[in-house]
C-alpha cells in the first residue's frame, strides 16, 4: 500500500476499474484508466464483459434468453497479471471495484494486491455507472495533483454524499434472478409497478415503488431535488438497459430543474447488472461538489 | 289490548334480569329475521347491495348469542355493558354500527338505572339518540337517527303529558310514533322523496322495537306493502348531503387530557357536519370546513394528528400532490435464488429486520384476494359492497396478525365505520383504519405498503397514494328507478363513481366507456381493470379488452380477472 511522499498526478497513477464500471468511451479511453473484465455466461458461451459482448448484444441474447446468463469474478491471478503490468508503468494504482457485499471481486483485488506495493483497492459501496463517476471526479483530482490522504478522502466523502436510484423497467429479470419471490413479481408486473433501487450500506435494497413510468421518473426527480441543492454543481452519471432514449429523458427531466447539472457520462448499464435490472432499465448516479 | 307485550311487562317498571332481557332480544330479533328480506329486497338505490336489513338482523343476533352463552346470573350492570359489546362487536354495515351505537346509549342509561320503567324510557330514547347523532360522521335528517330522535321526543312529551302512563302502553305509543316517522322521512330527505321511498334503516329500527314490545309480531302500522316495495338503502342518501363548505376534513388525533367539549367548541365556528367523538387521549375528529387549515392548526395545539384527510368536496377529487414523500423504504422482497454473486445481496438485507405492521384487507373474489396477498397483506376478511364484514370478524382478523400494528384496509364505504369501531378493542395491537372506499384504491395503496414501517408512516404514505386514485365500478340495476335525472330500468348496467351514477343503458361497453372517461385526466398514467365473476364475466372480458385496446396510446392498462360477485367490472385510474 502506498503512501507515497509525492503527489499523486496523471503522471504517475492510474486508475483499475473492473467492467462493471459500465464506462462510456471517453472514460474508456483515458489513458490513465485501465478495466478488468468479469464473465458473462449464456449457456456454454462465455464473453469477457464489455470486450467479446457490447451491451447491445447483450440485451439481445438476454431478451431471448430462457435462462438468465451468470457471471464470474477476475480471478486472483488475472489481478495479479494486471497489477504486475501496471505498476510496471505507474507509481499507484488505485483498484475501485463494485460493491464487496455484492460480487467478490474486491476480495480477489485484495488478495492478489497484497503481493504489491503502490496498488489501493478501493470498495466503492456501488457498481456500475456511479463507478465510472467516482473515477470521473478522482481523474479531475489527478489533473490538479492531490496527496494521497486527500484523495482518499475524497473517495470516502463520496461514498458518503453520492446519491443513487435505479429504476427497473420490469420485475421480470430480478424475478428470474431469484432476487425477489415470484407472487410479488406476479402482482407488481399485473399493476405496472415500477420499482426503484437504491445502494445502501453497500447493497442493492428497494427504495419505493410507483404505479406507471411517469410517476416513478417523477419520484427520482423529487428525490433527487431533496438530496441536492440549488448553487453549486451536481455531477451525473446515468446508464440505462438498452433504452438510449429513456435516458435521454431523465437526462432532460433533471436539466429542467433549477439544479446545475453537469453531465459526466451517459451510457448502458453492462451485462452483469444487466441481468438483473433487465433491459429499460435506468440508473442515476449523482454527487453535489 | 297490549297483552302481546313480549317482554311480560308490568305497569310501571321491571328490574333488567337476564331472562327478560334475553326474551326482548329474542322478539326483537323475531321481527327483523321475519321482515329481512323485504327490507332487502327494498332497494330502491340500483346498487346491489340491498343489505341494510341483513346487516341488522346479524347485529341483534349477535347480541342473542351471547346474551345465550351468558349467565342467568348476570346483575343488570352486566348485562347492559354485554349487550353494549355483543352489539358493537356484532354490527355490520353503517346501518348495523350505527344500531350498535343506540344500543350503548340505551345499555348505558339502563345500566345506570338498572330496571325499566315508563319514567326511564325517555331518557333510555334519548341517551342512544345522542350517543348515534355523535358517532356518526355525518349525520343527515330523514335517516334511522331521526326516527329514533322523533321516537325519543315522543316519549318525553308522552311522559310529560301522563306521568301515570303505563310502560306497556308508552312503549306501543313511542312505536306508533316511530312509524309515523318513517313515513316522514321522504319529506326530510331528497334522494328519498325523487325515489318514492321511505328510509330502510329506520324501518328496520322501529321493526326491531315493535318486535320487542309485541314479542316478535310487527304491526307494520299503515304502511302498505307498495311503499315497502320500494323501501331504500338508506347508506347511500349519506352521500348526498349537500354542504355549503368545500372540505372534508377528518382526522384522529392523539394527546392527553384532551377536552372534547373545548375542542368541539373551538372547531363549531368554522363549519358543519361537526363530529368530535372519542376520549381524553383519542379523539376522532370530522367537520366540513372551508378553513381545513385553521382546523388542524387548532388540532395541533392540542394532540398529534394522525389520519388525517382532507377532500375537496366540490371538486371530488383534490388535485395531486405532486410531491412524494422522503422516508425511506420498500417493501422487502423475498430473497432466495441462486444465480451469481453479483447482486444476491437484494431483498436479503430486509430478511432479518422485522414485521411491525401487517395489513387486514376487506376483500371479494378470488382473483382479487390474490392480488392483495401477493401486495403483502397477511390477513384477510371476506367481503364487500353486498356482505359487509361484522366488527367481530375484523376483531378476528386483527388477531390473526402477528406484527404490533396493524393498518386495516376496508375497501368500501360502508365498512369504513365497522373498522374503526375495533379501534382500541384489540389488546397489544395499534390498529389504524385507512379509510379505503373501494377495493381498487386499497390495492393502489398496497403497493406502496412497507411491513417494516411503522402504521403510521404507511397510512400517511398509502393516504396520499389514495389522493391521486379515482376509482368506478360498473354493475347491474336490481329495478326501476330514478336517479339524478337518469331513468334507470332493471337489469340494465349502471356505472357509478364514488355511489354517484354517471351512466346507465343496456350495453356494458358503453357504460364501462362512459366511466372510464369520467375517470380519465390529463395527468392518469394507469388504468386498472378487475373483470368480475357472473353472468357478465365474458362481456366483461371484452368490454376490458376493449377497453385496453382504446387507452393504449396514452395510458398503461392492466386488466386482472378480479372474481368479484355482482360487479362486472371495476376501473380505477391513477
Amino acid at each position: 500500500m502506498t503512501e507515497g511522499t509525492a503527489r499523486l498526478t496523471r503522471a504517475n497513477t492510474c486508475i483499475l476499474v473492473d467492467s462493471t464500471a459500465d464506462m462510456p468511451d471517453d472514460l474508456a479511453a483515458d489513458p490513465n484508466v485501465s478495466m478488468i473484465p468479469l464473465l458473462v455466461r449464456f449457456g456454454d458461451e462465455s464473453y469477457r464483459d464489455w470486450i467479446d459482448i457490447t451491451p447491445p448484444v447483450f440485451y439481445k441474447k438476454l431478451r431471448a434468453a430462457k435462462e438468465l446468463p451468470t457471471t464470474s469474478l477476475p480471478s486472483v491471478g488475472e489481478f495479479t497479471d494486471t497489477y504486475k503490468q501496471l505498476k510496471s508503468a505507474w507509481d499507484n494504482v488505485f483498484s475501485i471495484h463494485l460493491s464487496a457485499k455484492i460480487s467478490g471481486t474486491i476480495g480477489s483485488a485484495t488478495v492478489a494486491a497484497e503481493a504489491f506495493s503502490g496498488v489501493t483497492v478501493i470498495d466503492s459501496g456501488i457498481c456500475s455507472s456511479g463507478v465510472s463517476l467516482l473515477v470521473k471526479r478522482l481523474l479531475h483530482k489527478l489533473d490538479e495533483g492531490i496527496d494521497y490522504a486527500d484523495f482518499m478522502a475524497y473517495v470516502e466523502w463520496f461514498k458518503r454524499e453520492r446519491g443513487m436510484l435505479f429504476l427497473l423497467d420490469t420485475l421480470e429479470y430480478i424475478a428470474k434472478g431469484g432476487r425477489i419471490g415470484r407472487a410479488a413479481s406476479l402482482a407488481g408486473s399485473l399493476l405496472s409497478i415500477k420499482p426503484i433501487l437504491t445502494f445502501s450500506d453497500g447493497l442493492v435494497t428497494p427504495f419505493k415503488k410507483a404505479r406507471g413510468e411517469r410517476k416513478a421518473l417523477q419520484l427520482i426527480v423529487d428525490t433527487f431535488l431533496e438530496q441536492t441543492k440549488p448553487g453549486s454543481p451536481v455531477y451525473i452519471a446515468i446508464g440505462h438497459g438498452d433504452a438510449p432514449e429513456k435516458a435521454d429523458e431523465l437526462l432532460k427531466m433533471l436539466e429542467a430543474t433549477d439544479r446545475e447539472i453537469v453531465l459526466s457520462c451517459i451510457g448502458y448499464v453492462g451485462s452483469v447488472i444487466g441481468t438483473y435490472g433487465g433491459p429499460g432499465s435506468r440508473v442515476i448516479y449523482f454527487i453535489q461538489e | 289490548m297490549f297483552k302481546a307485550c313480549g317482554w311480560g311487562m308490568s305497569e310501571f317498571s321491571l328490574v333488567l334480569t337476564s331472562a327478560r332481557v334475553l326474551a326482548a332480544v329474542a322478539a326483537g330479533c323475531r321481527a327483523l329475521e321475519a321482515r329481512k328480506q323485504e327490507v332487502n329486497n327494498l332497494n330502491v338505490y340500483p346498487v346491489p347491495d340491498g343489505d341494510t336489513g341483513t346487516n341488522l338482523a346479524l347485529t341483534v343476533k349477535s347480541v342473542l348469542d351471547e346474551l345465550q352463552s351468558a349467565s342467568p346470573e348476570l346483575t343488570a350492570q352486566e348485562l347492559c355493558a354485554l349487550v353494549e359489546e355483543a352489539a358493537l362487536m356484532g354490527a355490520r354495515g353503517n346501518s348495523g354500527v350505527i344500531l350498535s351505537q343506540m344500543v350503548r346509549g340505551a345499555m348505558e342509561e339502563l345500566g345506570e338505572h338498572g330496571f325499566v320503567g315508563s319514567a326511564v324510557l325517555p331518557a333510555v330514547l334519548r341517551r342512544a339518540t345522542e350517543t348515534a347523532y355523535r358517532a356518526v360522521r355525518k349525520p343527515v335528517e330523514g335517516t334511522m337517527l331521526t326516527v329514533l330522535r322523533e321516537m325519543a321526543e315522543a316519549a318525553e312529551a308522552i311522559e310529560a303529558e301522563e306521568p301515570q302512563v303505563a310502560l306497556s302502553e308508552l312503549v306501543l305509543r313511542v312505536v306508533d310514533a316511530g312509524w309515523q316517522s318513517v313515513e316522514r322521512t321522504p319529506s326530510l330527505l331528497r334522494v328519498l322523496a325523487d325515489a318514492g321511498v321511505v328510509d330502510a334503516g329506520g324501518f328496520g329500527l322501529v321493526v326491531i322495537l315493535e318486535g320487542i314490545a309485541r314479542g316478535g309480531a310487527v304491526s307494520l302500522h299503515g304502511l302498505t306493502p307498495e311503499a315497502l316495495a320500494v323501501l331504500p338503502s338508506r347508506d347511500e342518501a349519506y352521500e348526498h348531503a349537500v354542504s355549503p363548505f368545500t372540505y372534508c376534513t377528518s382526522f384522529l388525533l392523539k394527546g392527553q387530557d384532551m377536552n372534547l367539549p373545548e375542542f368541539e367548541a373551538a372547531l363549531e365556528p368554522l363549519g358543519d357536519s361537526l363530529l368530535v367523538v372519542g376520549g381524553p387521549t383519542q379523539l376522532k375528529v370530522h367537520i366540513h370546513t372551508d378553513e381545513p387549515g385553521v382546523v388542524l392548526a387548532l388540532a395541533t395545539a392540542r394532540g398529534v394528528l394522525h389520519m388525517v384527510e382532507i377532500d375537496n368536496m366540490k371538486e371530488q377529487t383534490l388535485a395531486r400532490t405532486e410531491r412524494l414523500r422522503k422516508e425511506e423504504g420498500e417493501t422487502r422482497t423475498g430473497a432466495g435464488g441462486s444465480a451469481s454473486v453479483v447482486m444476491s445481496a437484494i431483498g436479503q438485507d430486509g430478511v432479518d429486520e422485522a414485521v411491525l405492521t401487517e395489513v387486514v384487507a376487506v376483500v371479494a373474489g378470488e382473483g382479487n384476494k390474490e392480488l392483495f396477498v401477493n401486495l403483502g397483506a397477511t390477513s384477510l376478511v371476506e367481503g364487500g359492497q353486498t356482505m359487509n364484514p361484522s366488527a367481530e370478524q375484523l376483531v378476528q382478523a386483527v388477531r390473526r396478525t402477528t406484527a404490533p400494528e396493524v393498518i386495516i384496509l376496508p375497501n368500501n364505504k360502508n365498512i369504513i365505520l365497522a373498522a374503526e369501531q375495533i379501534i382500541g378493542r384489540v389488546e397489544g395491537k395499534a390498529v389504524l383504519v385507512l379509510p379505503t372506499r373501494s377495493m381498487l384504491a386499497g390495492l393502489s395503496a398496497m403497493v406502496i405498503f412497507d411491513p417494516h414501517l411503522s402504521a403510521d408512516t404507511n397510512a400517511a404514505d398509502m393516504q396520499e397514494v389514495l389522493l391521486g386514485v379515482a376509482s368506478g365500478e360498473v354493475t347491474r340495476a336490481v329495478r326501476d328507478s330514478r336517479i339524478d335525472d337518469m331513468d334507470i330500468r332493471e337489469g340494465a348496467f349502471i356505472g357509478l363513481i364514488d355511489g354517484k351514477v354517471m351512466a346507465t343503458g343496456p350495453a356494458l361497453l358503453e357504460v364501462a366507456e362512459a366511466v372510464a372517461a369520467h375517470l380519465v385526466n390529463d395527468g392518469s398514467e394507469v388504468m386498472t381493470v378487475l373483470v368480475g365473476d357472473g353472468e357478465d364475466h365474458q362481456e366483461a372480458d371484452a368490454v376490458a379488452a376493449s377497453l385496453a385496446h382504446r387507452y393504449a396510446a396514452s395510458l398503461q392498462v392492466d386488466v386482472h380477472e378480479g372474481g368479484q360477485p355482482l360487479y362486472p367490472l371495476l376501473l380505477s385510474v391513477e
